[in-house]
């Protein structure tokens, strides 16, 4: 049995940051299923022990067990990255994915709340939440079009980092909650590449190319 | 409607790279932009002739566009080419996505949606920067005048209060000081404005702090948009200014 273990909800746009995160790392998990939908498993013992907040995801490593998509990558970056690439030492380009996930963590959490109401009739006022979702990816959009002016294609970093994983579903998943690719070239630009990197896998909703 | 015959922006060159496409507007009707792998550009309706899905969500092999849902492939001239439930038969001619003019030049995508491909007009620029795309509210005319409210600065030089003259419906070019940007204005409807900028110039002048300049320039200029109130225009494209 692999030594780590995903609660996973195959629909849900926060497990799909970490099992793209493993992928590209090829860590070998184990993922156990949680009935999210309809059954809300997470908000319940026994998961509620794991997480108190009763989300998703959870992983347990051993003895650690962790919760929140964003602090899973960073342990996932340190623990099983060799390249050291994935959340990088140097100050400035690690105070850069530590700025890109406290956003993905916080204010793109609009996205998983707009997506949640259109897809599983979550509370919320749907327009609203999914208009404050495409101003968050406008943010992302102005970033990435001055990144393009040095040739920069990720978010934090010359490389890929784990800011650009817990960025991506958001946008990739924008459809479900009625925001359009059109009006966000530079973030397009960018998802094609994050489709490119080695170890990318997609979840429903995002379309493999084959 | 006339102004449906002229050559329309509807993307940065930079921004439909080789075997990608994207979805537009124009006029309300919904497009596909896309190049093929030959680096080709092509404008279509974005509608999949088998079960009307947008095109726009597919994906591009070599020279031909695949729709996302059950793969179906068009080439270049919108006809279909294969179906891979029936890889065996051939697609009958009757599935054919309809096609629009589709040019490039000035470092923007020009479509022209006919039925009259009018010519187009010369080159206004022999070396192009992108700048961005900028979505706005409101229509072309109230976009226009923003435009002439906020002019920018020069990047190069101070210089005198900038100049904003049409070289075409649809393409108008701003001077400031020895800066030359070249704004093309795309009706994506009556009320949504897309600003197609770049800067006329060389790269050995403008790459980088010049980009960033004009990019700041126009993230103001929609600040400006979504919390100034500006004179409703009534104006149409081309009249404003
Ligand atoms: S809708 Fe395009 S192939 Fe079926």
């Amino acid at each position: 049995m692999p030594a780590l273990a995903l609660y996973n909800y195959e629909l849900d746009d926060a497990c799909y940051k970490v099992r793209l995160a493993l992928s590209i790392l090829s860590v070998e998990y184990e993922a156990i299923a949680v009935d999210a939908f309809p059954g809300k498993e997470q908000t319940k013992p026994p998961l509620l022990d794991l997480n108190p907040l009763g989300r998703l995801p959870i992983l347990r490593d051993g003895d650690v067990v962790l919760h929140g998509a964003e602090a899973i990558l960073a342990h996932l970056a340190r623990a099983y990255d060799g390249s050291g690439k994935w959340l990088p030492a140097e100050a400035a380009a690690f105070a850069s994915v530590m700025q890109w996930l406290q956003f993905a963590a916080s204010d793109l959490s609009v996205a998983r709340e707009a997506r949640e109401q259109a897809l599983f009739d979550a509370p919320g006022d749907g327009t609203a939440l999914s208009t404050e979702a495409a101003r968050m990816l406008r943010i992302m959009d102005d970033h990435m079009t001055a990144r393009s002016f040095a040739g920069a294609s990720w978010f934090a970093a010359p490389h890929a980092t784990i800011a650009d994983i817990a960025l991506f579903p958001a946008f990739a998943l924008s459809r479900d909650f009625g925001v359009d690719h059109d009006e966000y070239p530079a973030l397009r630009n960018w998802a094609r590449y994050v489709r490119q990197l080695p170890g990318f896998t997609t979840m429903p909703g995002i379309p493999d190319y084959h | 409607m006339e102004e449906r015959n002229d050559w329309h922006p509807v993307a940065l060159s930079t921004s439909i790279k080789p075997a990608t496409s994207a979805g537009t507007r124009l006029f309300d009707e919904e497009l596909v932009v896309w190049r093929d792998t030959g680096e080709a550009t092509h404008i279509w309706e974005d509608r999949c002739p088998h079960r009307g899905m947008k095109l726009s969500f597919g994906f591009v092999r070599g020279d031909h566009i695949a729709c996302l849902y059950h793969g179906w492939q068009y080439d270049a001239a919108g006809q279909c080419r294969y179906i891979p439930a029936h890889p065996d038969i051939k697609v009958p001619p009757a599935i054919k996505v309809k096609t629009y003019g589709a040019a490039e030049q000035d470092g923007m995508i020009w479509a022209a949606l006919g039925p009259d491909l009018p010519p187009l007009p010369s080159r206004s620029a022999t070396e192009t920067l992108p700048v961005r795309s900028l979505y706005l509210r409101g229509g072309t005319g109230r976009a226009l005048n923003l435009l002439r409210d906020h002019p920018p600065r020069s990047f190069t030089q101070e210089a005198g209060p900038a100049q904003i003259e049409p070289v075409s419906p649809t393409l108008f070019r701003i001077r400031a000081g020895t800066d030359a940007l070249l704004i093309g204005v795309q009706a994506l409807s009556g009320s949504r404005t897309a600003l197609h900028i770049v800067i006329a110039g060389p790269a050995a002048a403008y790459q980088g702090a010049g980009q960033l300049h004009f990019l700041r320039w126009a993230n103001a200029l929609r600040h400006d948009a979504e919390t100034v109130q500006v004179e409703p225009a009534a104006t149409a494209l081309g009249e404003a200014v």
